[in-house]
Protein backbone atom coordinates (compact mmCIF):
# COMPACT_ATOMS: atom_id res chain seq x y z
CA UNK A 1 0.00 0.00 0.00
CA UNK A 2 1.42 3.15 -0.88
CA UNK A 3 1.73 5.81 1.75
CA UNK A 4 -0.38 8.96 1.76
CA UNK A 5 -0.26 12.23 3.41
CA UNK A 6 -3.83 13.13 4.99
CA UNK A 7 -4.87 15.63 7.24
CA UNK A 8 -7.73 14.27 9.30
CA UNK A 9 -10.17 15.00 12.41
CA UNK A 10 -9.46 13.72 15.77
CA UNK A 11 -12.28 11.65 16.62
CA UNK A 12 -11.67 11.23 20.78
CA UNK A 13 -8.31 10.62 22.67
CA UNK A 14 -9.10 8.94 25.72
CA UNK A 15 -6.74 8.39 28.93
CA UNK A 16 -6.90 4.59 29.25
CA UNK A 17 -4.03 4.34 32.11
CA UNK A 18 -1.87 6.34 33.75
CA UNK A 19 -0.49 8.67 31.41
CA UNK A 20 -1.06 6.73 28.70
CA UNK A 21 -3.65 7.78 25.54
CA UNK A 22 -6.19 5.97 22.83
CA UNK A 23 -5.72 8.76 20.04
CA UNK A 24 -8.65 7.57 17.36
CA UNK A 25 -8.94 8.94 13.89
CA UNK A 26 -10.83 8.21 10.87
CA UNK A 27 -8.59 6.73 8.08
CA UNK A 28 -10.82 4.41 6.05
CA UNK A 29 -8.87 4.41 2.81
CA UNK A 30 -5.65 2.77 4.88
CA UNK A 31 -6.98 1.30 7.84
CA UNK A 32 -8.22 -1.68 5.97
CA UNK A 33 -4.44 -2.49 4.69
CA UNK A 34 -2.69 -1.58 8.01
CA UNK A 35 -0.42 -4.82 9.06
CA UNK A 36 1.02 -5.27 12.30
CA UNK A 37 4.36 -3.15 12.79
CA UNK A 38 3.79 -0.68 10.08
CA UNK A 39 3.42 3.21 11.80
CA UNK A 40 3.05 6.40 10.69
CA UNK A 41 3.69 9.51 11.60
CA UNK A 42 1.68 12.05 13.23
CA UNK A 43 2.09 15.71 12.88
CA UNK A 44 0.21 18.93 13.98
CA UNK A 45 -0.22 21.38 11.55
CA UNK A 46 2.16 22.99 9.15
CA UNK A 47 3.02 26.08 11.62
CA UNK A 48 2.91 24.82 15.28
CA UNK A 49 3.99 26.95 18.32
CA UNK A 50 5.99 24.58 19.93
CA UNK A 51 5.35 20.87 18.13
CA UNK A 52 7.38 21.01 14.74
CA UNK A 53 8.13 17.64 13.51
CA UNK A 54 6.07 14.75 13.16
CA UNK A 55 6.47 11.59 15.63
CA UNK A 56 5.81 7.82 14.63
CA UNK A 57 3.36 5.55 16.07
CA UNK A 58 3.17 2.09 15.66
CA UNK A 59 -0.92 1.26 14.44
CA UNK A 60 -2.82 0.04 17.68
CA UNK A 61 -6.05 -1.08 16.84
CA UNK A 62 -8.15 -0.80 13.50
CA UNK A 63 -11.97 0.00 14.47
CA UNK A 64 -14.87 -0.98 12.28
CA UNK A 65 -12.09 -1.48 9.59
CA UNK A 66 -12.89 3.17 9.63
CA UNK A 67 -10.98 4.09 12.76
CA UNK A 68 -7.52 4.14 13.31
CA UNK A 69 -6.16 3.93 17.07
CA UNK A 70 -3.11 4.98 18.41
CA UNK A 71 -1.59 4.38 21.72
CA UNK A 72 0.98 6.43 23.06
CA UNK A 73 2.37 7.89 26.35
CA UNK A 74 3.05 11.40 27.32
CA UNK A 75 6.81 11.48 27.75
CA UNK A 76 7.90 15.05 25.73
CA UNK A 77 5.97 18.09 24.32
CA UNK A 78 4.95 16.03 20.99
CA UNK A 79 3.02 13.45 23.03
CA UNK A 80 1.76 16.05 25.79
CA UNK A 81 0.63 17.95 22.50
CA UNK A 82 -1.38 14.64 21.50
CA UNK A 83 -3.03 14.25 24.75
CA UNK A 84 -4.10 17.65 24.83
CA UNK A 85 -6.41 16.95 21.41
CA UNK A 86 -9.91 16.78 21.25
CA UNK A 87 -12.44 16.01 18.66
CA UNK A 88 -12.42 17.95 15.73
CA UNK A 89 -9.07 19.18 16.12
CA UNK A 90 -7.00 18.42 12.52
CA UNK A 91 -3.20 16.50 12.71
CA UNK A 92 -1.44 15.57 9.90
CA UNK A 93 -1.25 11.62 9.08
CA UNK A 94 1.43 10.10 6.68
CA UNK A 95 1.00 6.10 6.57
CA UNK A 96 1.34 3.29 6.18
CA UNK A 97 5.43 3.23 6.48
CA UNK A 98 7.92 0.20 7.26
CA UNK A 99 7.63 -3.30 7.64
CA UNK A 100 5.64 -6.20 9.11
CA UNK A 101 5.84 -9.25 11.26
CA UNK A 102 6.82 -12.77 9.92
CA UNK A 103 3.88 -15.26 10.29
CA UNK A 104 5.48 -18.05 10.46
CA UNK A 105 2.70 -20.87 9.36
CA UNK A 106 4.80 -23.66 11.10
CA UNK A 107 5.07 -22.68 14.47
CA UNK A 108 1.98 -23.84 16.94
CA UNK A 109 2.73 -21.22 19.50
CA UNK A 110 3.18 -17.86 19.12
CA UNK A 111 4.35 -15.61 21.98
CA UNK A 112 4.68 -11.60 22.18
CA UNK A 113 6.17 -10.05 24.74
CA UNK A 114 5.62 -5.99 25.46
CA UNK A 115 7.23 -4.28 27.17
CA UNK A 116 5.40 -0.86 28.36
CA UNK A 117 4.21 1.25 25.43
CA UNK A 118 5.78 -1.31 23.14
CA UNK A 119 2.52 -3.11 23.35
CA UNK A 120 0.41 -1.35 20.72
CA UNK A 121 1.90 -3.28 17.41
CA UNK A 122 1.43 -6.93 19.58
CA UNK A 123 -2.00 -6.05 20.45
CA UNK A 124 -3.04 -5.75 16.57
CA UNK A 125 -0.46 -8.60 15.23
CA UNK A 126 -2.20 -10.83 18.58
CA UNK A 127 -5.45 -10.34 16.54
CA UNK A 128 -4.18 -11.22 13.08
CA UNK A 129 -2.67 -14.17 14.34
CA UNK A 130 -5.53 -15.06 16.14
CA UNK A 131 -7.82 -14.48 12.76
CA UNK A 132 -6.04 -16.75 10.72
CA UNK A 133 -7.55 -20.10 9.56
CA UNK A 134 -4.96 -22.25 11.45
CA UNK A 135 -4.12 -20.23 14.54
CA UNK A 136 -1.30 -20.93 16.85
CA UNK A 137 -1.57 -20.78 20.61
CA UNK A 138 -1.27 -17.11 21.17
CA UNK A 139 0.90 -15.85 24.62
CA UNK A 140 0.87 -12.01 25.35
CA UNK A 141 3.21 -10.83 27.63
CA UNK A 142 3.14 -7.63 28.76
CA UNK A 143 4.71 -5.64 31.89
CA UNK A 144 4.69 -2.13 32.94
CA UNK A 145 6.77 -0.55 36.25
CA UNK A 146 3.59 0.23 37.84
CA UNK A 147 0.06 -1.48 37.82
CA UNK A 148 -1.48 2.34 37.42
CA UNK A 149 0.16 2.22 33.97
CA UNK A 150 -1.26 -1.21 33.02
CA UNK A 151 -3.69 -0.88 30.17
CA UNK A 152 -6.85 -3.28 30.68
CA UNK A 153 -6.64 -5.10 27.33
CA UNK A 154 -8.42 -8.24 28.35
CA UNK A 155 -11.59 -7.61 27.46
CA UNK A 156 -11.15 -6.29 23.99
CA UNK A 157 -8.41 -9.39 23.33
CA UNK A 158 -10.23 -12.40 20.81
CA UNK A 159 -10.74 -15.27 22.31
CA UNK A 160 -7.88 -17.69 22.78
CA UNK A 161 -4.67 -15.15 23.32
CA UNK A 162 -4.05 -15.47 26.36
CA UNK A 163 -2.59 -12.54 28.57
CA UNK A 164 0.16 -12.51 31.05
CA UNK A 165 0.71 -9.50 33.27
CA UNK A 166 3.46 -8.23 35.48
CA UNK A 167 4.70 -5.11 37.37
CA UNK A 168 7.54 -4.29 38.98
CA UNK A 169 5.94 -3.06 42.05
CA UNK A 170 3.53 -6.13 42.24
CA UNK A 171 0.42 -4.32 41.92
CA UNK A 172 -1.15 -6.28 39.07
CA UNK A 173 0.07 -9.30 37.72
CA UNK A 174 3.40 -11.18 38.41
CA UNK A 175 5.53 -9.05 40.30
CA UNK A 176 8.51 -8.74 38.02
CA UNK A 177 9.85 -7.88 34.71
CA UNK A 178 8.29 -9.96 31.33
CA UNK A 179 11.63 -12.08 31.11
CA UNK A 180 10.33 -13.56 34.52
CA UNK A 181 6.68 -14.71 32.83
CA UNK A 182 9.17 -15.61 29.56
CA UNK A 183 11.55 -18.56 30.73
CA UNK A 184 8.46 -20.31 31.97
CA UNK A 185 6.39 -20.04 29.04
CA UNK A 186 9.23 -20.58 26.95
CA UNK A 187 10.67 -23.66 28.73
CA UNK A 188 6.95 -25.42 28.14
CA UNK A 189 7.04 -25.61 24.21
CA UNK A 190 7.39 -28.86 22.97
CA UNK A 191 8.40 -27.21 18.94
CA UNK A 192 9.78 -24.02 18.38
CA UNK A 193 7.38 -21.09 18.83
CA UNK A 194 7.60 -17.75 17.16
CA UNK A 195 8.25 -14.91 19.20
CA UNK A 196 7.33 -11.70 18.73
CA UNK A 197 8.65 -8.54 21.33
CA UNK A 198 8.13 -4.70 21.49
CA UNK A 199 9.66 -2.49 24.25
CA UNK A 200 12.72 -0.63 25.71
CA UNK A 201 16.18 -1.86 24.23
CA UNK A 202 17.21 -3.57 27.35
CA UNK A 203 13.90 -5.86 27.66
CA UNK A 204 14.69 -6.45 24.16
CA UNK A 205 18.31 -7.49 24.69
CA UNK A 206 17.31 -9.43 27.16
CA UNK A 207 15.31 -11.65 25.72
CA UNK A 208 17.66 -12.27 22.48
CA UNK A 209 20.11 -13.24 25.35
CA UNK A 210 17.43 -16.33 26.30
CA UNK A 211 16.91 -17.56 22.82
CA UNK A 212 18.89 -19.13 20.66
CA UNK A 213 18.30 -19.28 17.07
CA UNK A 214 17.75 -22.67 16.48
CA UNK A 215 14.93 -22.92 19.23
CA UNK A 216 12.87 -20.46 17.61
CA UNK A 217 11.18 -20.43 14.18
CA UNK A 218 11.13 -16.40 14.32
CA UNK A 219 12.49 -14.16 16.93
CA UNK A 220 11.25 -10.78 15.68
CA UNK A 221 11.59 -7.26 17.28
CA UNK A 222 9.93 -4.10 16.67
CA UNK A 223 12.22 -1.12 16.89
CA UNK A 224 12.41 2.41 17.24
CA UNK A 225 14.74 5.69 16.71
CA UNK A 226 14.56 9.27 16.38
CA UNK A 227 13.20 10.30 13.23
CA UNK A 228 12.18 13.32 10.99
CA UNK A 229 10.24 11.61 7.94
CA UNK A 230 9.62 8.23 8.20
CA UNK A 231 10.63 7.34 4.58
CA UNK A 232 14.28 7.05 4.09
CA UNK A 233 15.25 10.03 3.07
CA UNK A 234 16.43 11.92 6.60
CA UNK A 235 18.81 9.48 7.10
CA UNK A 236 18.31 9.68 11.31
CA UNK A 237 16.76 6.33 12.54
CA UNK A 238 19.62 4.02 12.11
CA UNK A 239 19.73 0.48 13.74
CA UNK A 240 22.96 -1.52 14.21
CA UNK A 241 22.74 -4.99 12.90
CA UNK A 242 25.55 -7.47 13.24
CA UNK A 243 26.75 -9.02 10.02
CA UNK A 244 27.55 -12.27 8.83
CA UNK A 245 30.90 -11.52 8.85
CA UNK A 246 30.63 -9.91 12.48
CA UNK A 247 30.75 -6.07 11.65
CA UNK A 248 27.89 -3.68 12.62
CA UNK A 249 26.32 -2.04 9.68
CA UNK A 250 23.02 0.98 9.79
CA UNK A 251 19.68 0.00 8.65
CA UNK A 252 17.17 2.23 8.60
CA UNK A 253 14.08 1.66 11.16
CA UNK A 254 11.68 3.52 8.96
CA UNK A 255 12.01 1.95 6.01
CA UNK A 256 14.56 -1.39 6.36
CA UNK A 257 12.42 -2.25 9.47
CA UNK A 258 11.06 -1.24 12.15
CA UNK A 259 10.40 -4.68 12.64
CA UNK A 260 14.03 -6.76 12.64
CA UNK A 261 15.36 -10.32 13.55
CA UNK A 262 15.70 -10.00 16.94
CA UNK A 263 19.08 -11.81 16.39
CA UNK A 264 20.46 -9.82 13.94
CA UNK A 265 19.93 -6.43 16.21
CA UNK A 266 23.48 -5.10 17.78
CA UNK A 267 21.30 -4.29 21.17
CA UNK A 268 23.44 -1.64 23.54
CA UNK A 269 25.67 -3.42 25.93
CA UNK A 270 25.17 -6.58 24.21
CA UNK B 1 -3.30 37.23 -15.14
CA UNK B 2 -1.43 34.44 -13.42
CA UNK B 3 2.05 35.80 -12.77
CA UNK B 4 5.38 34.57 -14.03
CA UNK B 5 6.90 32.48 -11.92
CA UNK B 6 10.00 31.19 -14.12
CA UNK B 7 13.15 32.67 -13.14
CA UNK B 8 16.05 32.89 -15.69
CA UNK B 9 19.38 32.53 -13.83
CA UNK B 10 22.73 30.64 -13.59
CA UNK B 11 22.32 30.56 -17.83
CA UNK B 12 18.90 28.50 -17.67
CA UNK B 13 15.57 29.19 -16.47
CA UNK B 14 14.10 27.50 -13.58
CA UNK B 15 10.26 27.24 -13.76
CA UNK B 16 9.71 28.68 -10.63
CA UNK B 17 11.82 29.56 -7.75
CA UNK B 18 11.06 26.60 -5.05
CA UNK B 19 13.67 23.84 -5.07
CA UNK B 20 13.80 21.37 -2.21
CA UNK B 21 16.77 21.71 -0.83
CA UNK B 22 19.70 18.69 -0.19
CA UNK B 23 19.17 16.35 2.60
CA UNK B 24 15.71 16.52 3.00
CA UNK B 25 14.53 15.47 -0.43
CA UNK B 26 16.71 11.80 -0.79
CA UNK B 27 16.65 11.22 -4.11
CA UNK B 28 13.71 12.43 -5.50
CA UNK B 29 12.06 9.05 -5.82
CA UNK B 30 10.99 8.16 -1.80
CA UNK B 31 8.41 10.38 -1.82
CA UNK B 32 7.32 11.13 -5.24
CA UNK B 33 3.97 9.08 -4.96
CA UNK B 34 2.80 11.95 -2.82
CA UNK B 35 5.03 14.52 -3.92
CA UNK B 36 6.49 14.15 -7.85
CA UNK B 37 9.28 17.01 -8.03
CA UNK B 38 8.38 17.61 -11.37
CA UNK B 39 6.22 20.86 -10.52
CA UNK B 40 9.17 22.34 -8.62
CA UNK B 41 11.89 24.60 -10.15
CA UNK B 42 14.10 22.06 -8.98
CA UNK B 43 15.14 18.75 -6.66
CA UNK B 44 18.38 19.51 -4.64
CA UNK B 45 20.07 15.82 -4.04
CA UNK B 46 21.13 14.58 -0.90
CA UNK B 47 24.97 14.97 -0.81
CA UNK B 48 27.06 12.93 -2.88
CA UNK B 49 30.72 11.87 -1.40
CA UNK B 50 33.39 9.72 -3.08
CA UNK B 51 32.92 6.59 -0.98
CA UNK B 52 29.54 5.27 0.18
CA UNK B 53 28.98 6.56 4.06
CA UNK B 54 27.37 5.37 6.48
CA UNK B 55 26.54 7.99 9.23
CA UNK B 56 27.39 8.88 12.42
CA UNK B 57 25.31 6.45 15.48
CA UNK B 58 22.60 7.16 16.63
CA UNK B 59 20.44 9.00 17.32
CA UNK B 60 20.99 11.73 14.88
CA UNK B 61 18.23 13.79 15.05
CA UNK B 62 16.55 15.76 17.77
CA UNK B 63 13.66 18.29 17.84
CA UNK B 64 14.37 21.77 19.12
CA UNK B 65 12.36 24.81 19.76
CA UNK B 66 11.13 25.43 16.46
CA UNK B 67 13.41 23.42 14.75
CA UNK B 68 15.65 19.88 14.50
CA UNK B 69 19.52 19.34 15.29
CA UNK B 70 21.09 16.52 12.79
CA UNK B 71 24.23 14.95 13.06
CA UNK B 72 23.37 12.27 9.88
CA UNK B 73 27.26 12.01 8.71
CA UNK B 74 26.80 12.66 5.18
CA UNK B 75 25.58 9.02 5.24
CA UNK B 76 25.06 8.39 1.24
CA UNK B 77 25.55 5.72 -1.51
CA UNK B 78 28.60 6.92 -2.62
CA UNK B 79 29.25 8.54 -6.23
CA UNK B 80 29.31 5.54 -8.46
CA UNK B 81 25.82 4.06 -7.31
CA UNK B 82 24.53 7.64 -7.41
CA UNK B 83 25.51 7.38 -10.53
CA UNK B 84 24.96 4.39 -12.07
CA UNK B 85 21.34 4.17 -9.90
CA UNK B 86 20.32 7.19 -8.53
CA UNK B 87 20.60 9.85 -11.25
CA UNK B 88 18.93 8.09 -14.12
CA UNK B 89 15.96 8.05 -11.84
CA UNK B 90 16.04 11.00 -11.27
CA UNK B 91 16.82 12.23 -14.84
CA UNK B 92 13.96 10.10 -15.85
CA UNK B 93 11.39 11.69 -13.59
CA UNK B 94 12.08 15.44 -13.76
CA UNK B 95 10.51 16.74 -16.40
CA UNK B 96 10.57 20.68 -16.03
CA UNK B 97 12.38 20.81 -12.49
CA UNK B 98 15.80 21.56 -12.32
CA UNK B 99 18.17 18.76 -11.27
CA UNK B 100 21.47 20.18 -8.71
CA UNK B 101 23.35 17.80 -7.64
CA UNK B 102 25.21 18.48 -4.10
CA UNK B 103 28.28 17.18 -3.16
CA UNK B 104 30.83 16.83 -0.82
CA UNK B 105 35.19 15.83 -0.22
CA UNK B 106 37.09 15.55 2.41
CA UNK B 107 40.24 17.20 0.91
CA UNK B 108 40.31 19.94 -1.93
CA UNK B 109 41.91 17.21 -3.95
CA UNK B 110 38.23 14.95 -3.32
CA UNK B 111 35.90 17.70 -3.98
CA UNK B 112 37.86 18.41 -7.08
CA UNK B 113 37.49 14.80 -7.91
CA UNK B 114 33.99 14.20 -7.50
CA UNK B 115 33.03 17.34 -8.95
CA UNK B 116 34.95 16.73 -12.27
CA UNK B 117 32.87 13.43 -12.51
CA UNK B 118 29.74 14.96 -11.96
CA UNK B 119 30.73 17.36 -14.26
CA UNK B 120 31.03 14.81 -16.90
CA UNK B 121 27.30 13.17 -16.69
CA UNK B 122 24.77 14.18 -18.58
CA UNK B 123 21.60 15.85 -17.53
CA UNK B 124 22.88 17.46 -14.38
CA UNK B 125 21.89 21.42 -14.50
CA UNK B 126 24.22 22.40 -11.91
CA UNK B 127 26.40 21.40 -9.04
CA UNK B 128 25.81 22.03 -5.57
CA UNK B 129 28.89 22.48 -3.27
CA UNK B 130 28.63 21.55 -0.15
CA UNK B 131 31.28 23.42 2.44
CA UNK B 132 29.92 22.75 5.67
CA UNK B 133 31.85 19.27 6.00
CA UNK B 134 34.68 18.68 8.15
CA UNK B 135 38.28 18.69 6.48
CA UNK B 136 39.83 15.89 7.46
CA UNK B 137 43.56 17.15 6.85
CA UNK B 138 42.98 20.25 8.41
CA UNK B 139 41.63 19.40 11.72
CA UNK B 140 37.93 18.91 10.97
CA UNK B 141 37.48 22.63 10.20
CA UNK B 142 34.62 22.94 7.68
CA UNK B 143 35.70 24.08 4.34
CA UNK B 144 33.46 27.29 4.61
CA UNK B 145 35.02 28.82 7.35
CA UNK B 146 38.65 29.59 6.01
CA UNK B 147 38.64 31.98 2.59
CA UNK B 148 41.62 30.67 1.79
CA UNK B 149 40.31 27.16 1.31
CA UNK B 150 37.08 27.98 -0.68
CA UNK B 151 38.73 29.69 -2.65
CA UNK B 152 41.21 26.43 -3.50
CA UNK B 153 37.98 24.37 -3.31
CA UNK B 154 36.16 26.53 -5.94
CA UNK B 155 38.49 27.49 -7.57
CA UNK B 156 39.87 24.22 -8.30
CA UNK B 157 36.51 22.75 -9.60
CA UNK B 158 36.01 25.80 -11.67
CA UNK B 159 39.35 24.70 -13.65
CA UNK B 160 37.62 21.48 -14.15
CA UNK B 161 34.14 21.80 -14.32
CA UNK B 162 31.83 23.53 -16.87
CA UNK B 163 28.19 22.95 -15.19
CA UNK B 164 27.42 26.40 -12.83
CA UNK B 165 29.03 25.86 -9.44
CA UNK B 166 26.67 27.33 -6.35
CA UNK B 167 28.18 27.31 -3.13
CA UNK B 168 26.64 26.29 -0.37
CA UNK B 169 28.21 28.22 2.83
CA UNK B 170 27.69 27.93 6.29
CA UNK B 171 26.33 31.09 8.46
CA UNK B 172 29.27 30.11 11.43
CA UNK B 173 31.67 32.49 10.37
CA UNK B 174 31.98 36.11 11.40
CA UNK B 175 31.56 37.65 8.19
CA UNK B 176 30.01 35.48 5.22
CA UNK B 177 30.03 38.13 2.82
CA UNK B 178 33.90 38.08 2.83
CA UNK B 179 33.28 34.41 2.26
CA UNK B 180 30.84 35.07 -0.42
CA UNK B 181 32.83 37.30 -2.24
CA UNK B 182 35.78 34.82 -2.29
CA UNK B 183 33.41 32.32 -3.34
CA UNK B 184 32.61 34.34 -6.35
CA UNK B 185 35.82 35.41 -7.30
CA UNK B 186 36.84 32.33 -7.59
CA UNK B 187 34.54 30.96 -10.11
CA UNK B 188 30.81 30.22 -8.08
CA UNK B 189 28.14 31.45 -10.12
CA UNK B 190 25.77 31.48 -7.45
CA UNK B 191 25.95 31.32 -3.50
CA UNK B 192 23.76 29.14 -1.50
CA UNK B 193 22.72 30.24 1.69
CA UNK B 194 22.07 29.20 4.78
CA UNK B 195 23.92 25.68 5.91
CA UNK B 196 22.79 24.35 9.45
CA UNK B 197 23.97 26.30 12.34
CA UNK B 198 25.60 24.33 15.19
CA UNK B 199 24.03 23.72 17.87
CA UNK B 200 23.38 21.13 21.23
CA UNK B 201 20.83 19.73 23.13
CA UNK B 202 21.88 18.08 26.56
CA UNK B 203 19.13 15.67 28.02
CA UNK B 204 19.06 16.08 31.63
CA UNK B 205 17.68 13.13 32.57
CA UNK B 206 20.83 11.29 31.53
CA UNK B 207 23.20 14.40 31.97
CA UNK B 208 24.50 14.22 28.31
CA UNK B 209 23.68 15.34 25.18
CA UNK B 210 20.95 13.86 23.18
CA UNK B 211 23.00 13.79 19.63
CA UNK B 212 25.30 10.74 19.77
CA UNK B 213 28.08 13.07 17.84
CA UNK B 214 27.07 15.32 20.33
CA UNK B 215 26.84 18.58 18.28
CA UNK B 216 24.70 19.14 15.30
CA UNK B 217 23.47 21.24 12.94
CA UNK B 218 20.21 23.37 13.60
CA UNK B 219 17.88 23.59 10.69
CA UNK B 220 14.03 24.61 10.40
CA UNK B 221 11.90 27.89 11.64
CA UNK B 222 14.56 28.49 14.32
CA UNK B 223 17.16 30.11 11.54
CA UNK B 224 15.31 31.68 9.44
CA UNK B 225 16.19 35.19 10.63
CA UNK B 226 19.58 34.18 10.69
CA UNK B 227 19.52 32.98 6.97
CA UNK B 228 17.43 35.64 6.12
CA UNK B 229 20.16 38.16 7.51
CA UNK B 230 22.83 36.16 5.69
CA UNK B 231 20.93 36.83 2.33
CA UNK B 232 20.46 40.43 2.49
CA UNK B 233 24.16 40.78 4.11
CA UNK B 234 25.32 39.19 1.12
CA UNK B 235 22.80 40.57 -1.54
CA UNK B 236 24.53 43.98 -0.71
CA UNK B 237 27.91 42.98 -0.88
CA UNK B 238 27.47 41.34 -4.33
CA UNK B 239 26.12 44.63 -5.04
CA UNK B 240 28.77 46.60 -4.34
CA UNK B 241 30.69 43.97 -6.10
CA UNK B 242 28.58 44.79 -9.48
CA UNK B 243 28.66 40.82 -9.69
CA UNK B 244 25.43 39.37 -10.70
CA UNK B 245 25.47 36.24 -8.90
CA UNK B 246 22.17 34.69 -8.17
CA UNK B 247 22.18 33.75 -4.34
CA UNK B 248 19.77 30.92 -3.29
CA UNK B 249 17.67 30.72 -0.31
CA UNK B 250 17.49 28.62 2.41
CA UNK B 251 17.14 27.85 5.84
CA UNK B 252 13.53 27.41 7.96
CA UNK B 253 11.43 28.29 4.63
CA UNK B 254 7.90 26.38 4.99
CA UNK B 255 5.26 28.74 4.10
CA UNK B 256 4.78 31.49 0.80
CA UNK B 257 5.74 34.39 3.05
CA UNK B 258 8.82 32.73 4.68
CA UNK B 259 9.91 32.02 0.76
CA UNK B 260 9.14 36.24 -0.04
CA UNK B 261 11.36 36.99 3.06
CA UNK B 262 13.86 35.71 1.10
CA UNK B 263 13.61 36.85 -1.99
CA UNK B 264 13.35 40.40 -0.45
CA UNK B 265 16.15 39.96 1.46
CA UNK B 266 18.11 39.14 -2.56
CA UNK B 267 17.79 35.62 -3.33
CA UNK B 268 16.51 34.57 -6.88
CA UNK B 269 15.74 30.79 -6.02
CA UNK B 270 14.91 29.57 -2.29
CA UNK B 271 15.00 25.98 -1.18
CA UNK B 272 12.52 24.10 1.33
CA UNK B 273 14.47 21.83 3.06
CA UNK B 274 13.41 20.49 7.30
CA UNK B 275 9.96 21.46 6.31
CA UNK B 276 9.67 18.39 3.78
CA UNK B 277 10.14 16.16 7.01
CA UNK B 278 6.56 18.13 8.36
CA UNK B 279 4.63 17.89 5.49
CA UNK B 280 5.88 16.19 2.20
CA UNK B 281 4.23 19.00 0.07
CA UNK B 282 5.68 21.17 1.78
CA UNK B 283 7.47 22.94 -1.48
CA UNK B 284 4.37 22.44 -3.33
CA UNK B 285 2.51 24.37 -0.64
CA UNK B 286 4.85 26.58 -0.61
CA UNK B 287 5.25 27.36 -4.37
CA UNK B 288 1.20 27.75 -4.22
CA UNK B 289 1.31 30.54 -1.99
CA UNK B 290 3.70 32.36 -3.66
CA UNK B 291 1.72 32.50 -6.70
CA UNK B 292 -1.31 33.48 -4.92
CA UNK B 293 0.79 36.28 -2.75
CA UNK B 294 1.34 37.52 -6.31
CA UNK B 295 -1.35 37.35 -8.07
CA UNK B 296 -3.67 38.84 -4.66
CA UNK B 297 -0.37 41.80 -4.89
CA UNK B 298 -0.62 42.42 -8.44
CA UNK B 299 3.26 41.14 -9.16
CA UNK B 300 3.44 40.22 -12.60
CA UNK B 301 6.78 38.40 -12.55
CA UNK B 302 8.50 37.38 -9.00
CA UNK B 303 11.95 38.00 -9.83
CA UNK B 304 10.55 41.94 -9.70
CA UNK B 305 10.57 40.53 -5.62
CA UNK B 306 14.27 40.43 -5.30
CA UNK B 307 16.03 42.35 -3.22
CA UNK B 308 12.87 44.56 -3.07
CA UNK B 309 13.70 44.97 1.14
CA UNK B 310 16.85 47.06 0.59
CA UNK B 311 15.21 49.86 -0.92
CA UNK B 312 14.38 52.88 0.65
Amino acid sequence: MIPDFQRVEVSDTTEVADSTYVLSFPEPESAAGLEPGQFCMISPELHPSDVFLPRPFSYYRVVDSQTIQILFRTYGRATRWMASLVPGNRIGVFGPLGNTFTIAPHARRAVLVAGGIGLPPLVLLAERLAALDDPPEIDLLYGEHTGDRIIDIKASLPAGVHLHLCTEDGAVGLKGLVTDLFRPIIAECNSPPAVYTCGPNAMMAALAGLLAPDSVAVFEASTEENMACGKGICKSCVIPMVTQDGTVRYRYCCTDGPVFNGFEVKWPHS
Amino acid sequence: MAAQLTVHCLGMSFQNPVLVASGTFGYGDEYYDIMPFSRLGGLVTKTVTAAPRQGNPPPRIVETDCGMLNSIGLANVGLKVFIREKLPWILQHAAQARVVVNFAGFSVDEFVEVGTRLGQCRGIDALEVNLGCPNIKAGYIHFGADAAVVREVIGGLRRNVRLPLAAKLSPNVTDIAALAETAVQAGADAVSLINTLPGMKIDVNIRKPVIGMAFGGLSGPAIRPVGVACVYKVYQRLQEMGADVPIIGIGGIGSGSDALEYIMAGARLVQVGTANFVHPQAASLVLDELAGYCEKEGVSDISDLVGLAHEQ
